[in-house]
């Protein structure tokens, strides 16, 4: 099948939905498909054979937060250019009410057109806006797929009629099969927990944990934090009270590789996020290395952690809650495996087999629909096709 | 003002009609050509349902009462491939996912899983179709709505933009995969 991808935001700089439409791209070339994905970038970047450059992007402020976006008429032209060339059996947007090459592409093309909604929280004004606008073009949408049940909502409520839900998909194989790094295994008197996450912004939960390490550390004095993720260290310790500090190791951002070993040496994963989180890819990863987990009780993070089955929840927020529930599960080794055992199960049905499974499905029936139509011809009234003019174009 | 004036004005507004007028007509045109589409895939799945029904019926691997509940369904399926009577065709398909519902139980299915040969490969079948009918039933009944809303739109009434096209109506019929094959 020949499999055309469209990314709104460039591949300069790490992001979920880039990262998905990567390795969606990557699973269906292995698969033996044809495979052109479509996305912004600078002229310097050197992208994988599979990505054309929609263009260099500029920051702009949409929908409460400054992303890379890329539009204008030279982009337009690239865009309907990469279009003909392409030749697809069908079209993959994603995101296509940002304002970027989805965009474009949706109102440029014709034909089986599918389309991933990945945001959770689309500001009502910012549709309000944007809906006489992109209607028509949101119009010739013909899958539409949710990347999670928040998600699904915004469509529901935002664009209207409804969407398919298939989650983000993991690797699950690349955390399961990493080699642990001894360094940061726990024993029965130095336990290891991990945190991941940018340190200094604070919905990533990193100070909730700190409230609640004094309570941890009082019963067991020996524990490790290793700490892995963007941000000044130095910065973020002067914040801790000294025993805190002190039993807290920073790793800085970690490569790929080094989170897998982390997650699979580690004795739990604590993920305090206080919001903003629609799926909770780290999670999935977290479980597919087998590291039991704790997460604070999102809705996200509890339907992946199907009702709190395959991890342990606590109360958003609360430190106590969650020194309470840290405590029991570093006292009880036959827990920790049982709960990473049930997260290690629930993490295959989020792997990558599965998840582009689901997304073919999805492509196989808006193509298997439009080739029979096409072979039956126009149906359209002759009149609506003498005045069709340049809209249909 | 000037005669020229206004003939001037009065040319520039019918353009501007015109050109609204078009540009809605080819935005219905578009959108009935989705709702075709989209049912011309439900229609294609359903018939992949009841064909992969007919062949485990068929097999001679379920028992016979088992086997008659499923040949009867996808037969009345297969029957109604090109019936236009929405109601009609949810409840015949309606029929078909109950009748696997109640002869693929657990049990049945460990029993055709512990076979070899086509048994395995009947289930998938049935779970892929099954799993298709439910995207595209989705996909249809989406393409409907945006079509009925399109067309509740006062300049396609007033100009009869939408011909002597039919209202689409959704297709509502019970698609859940039998349990044993959901994930």
């Amino acid at each position: 099948m020949r499999i055309g991808l469209v990314c709104p935001y460039s591949f300069d700089v790490p992001g979920g939905v880039q990262y998905h439409v990567r390795d969606l791209a990557e699973v269906f070339i292995a698969q033996g498909h044809d495979v052109s994905v479509l996305a912004p970038s600078d002229e310097d970047t050197v992208l994988p054979d599979y990505v054309v450059s929609a263009g260099r992007t500029v920051p702009i402020r949409y929908n409460g937060s400054v992303a890379r976006l890329n539009m204008g008429p030279v982009s337009a032209a690239r865009v309907s250019r990469w279009l003909d060339e392409g030749d697809f059996d069908v079209l993959h947007l994603h995101e296509p009410i940002t304002p970027s090459v989805s965009m474009l592409a949706m109102w440029a093309a014709q034909g089986p057109i599918v389309a991933t909604f990945h945001t959770s929280n689309l500001r009502s004004r910012v549709m309000q806006a944007a809906y006489p606008i992109v209607r028509p073009s949101l119009e010739k949408i013909t899958g539409r797929i949710a990347v999670s049940e928040d998600a699904r909502r915004t469509v529901t409520t935002h664009v209207g009629g409804d969407a398919v839900v298939i989650p983000n998909g993991v690797f699950v194989d690349r955390f399961d099969l990493a080699d642990p790094q001894p360094a940061w295994q726990g024993t029965a008197e130095r336990p290891t927990v991990a945190f991941l996450g940018r340190m200094l912004e604070p919905r990533k939960g990193l100070p909730v944990l700190a409230r609640a390490l004094p309570g941890v550390l009082a019963e067991v004095p020996g524990l490790r934090v290793l700490v892995a993720g963007p941000g000044d260290a130095d910065e973020v310790r002067a914040d801790l009270t000294p025993e805190v500090a002190q039993v807290c190791e920073f790793l800085g951002a970690v490569s790929d590789e080094d989170k897998a070993r982390l997650l699979r040496s580690v004795d739990a994963y604590v993920a305090p996020n206080t919001g903003g989180e629609s799926f909770g890819i780290i999670l999935i990863e977290a479980m597919s290395a087998g590291a039991p987990v704790l997460a604070s009780d999102l809705p996200a993070f509890v339907r992946v952690l199907d009702d709190g089955r395959a991890g342990v929840t606590f109360r958003n927020e609360d430190p106590d809650d969650l020194a309470r529930t840290l405590l029991g599960m570093l006292r009880d080794p036959v827990e920790r495996a049982t709960v990473a055992a049930r997260g290690r199960r629930r993490a295959d049905t989020f792997d990558w087999s599965v998840v582009a499974a689901g997304i073919m499905a999805v492509y196989e029936t808006v193509t298997a629909g439009a080739s029979i139509v096409h072979s039956n011809g126009d149906s359209a009234p002759r009149w609506a096709r003498l005045l069709r003019g340049r809209s249909r174009s | 003002m000037t005669t020229l004036d206004v003939v001037a004005f009065v040319a520039v507004v019918l353009i501007a009609l015109a050109w609204f007028l078009s540009y809605s007509a080819a935005r219905l045109d578009r959108l009935h050509g989705r709702v075709e589409a989209t049912y011309a895939a439900l229609d294609a799945q359903l018939v992949r349902r009841a064909e992969a029904t007919l062949e485990l019926a068929t097999s001679g691997l379920l028992d016979p009462a088992s086997a008659l509940v499923l040949a009867s369904a996808a037969a009345d399926s297969l029957a109604h491939a090109d019936d236009s009577d929405e109601q009609e065709r949810g409840a015949v398909e309606s029929d078909v996912t109950e009748s696997l519902a109640a002869v693929l139980t657990p049990e049945a299915v460990d029993d055709l899983r512990a076979g070899d040969g086509v048994p395995h490969d009947g289930l998938d079948r049935i779970k892929a179709a099954g799993t298709r009918v439910q995207l595209a039933r989705r996909f249809h009944n989406d393409a409907v709505s945006d079509v009925r809303r399109v067309r509740r739109k006062g300049v396609v009434r007033l100009f009869r933009l939408a011909g002597r096209a039919e209202l689409p109506q959704s297709i509502d019929f019970d698609d859940a995969l039998p349990a044993p094959l959901r994930d």
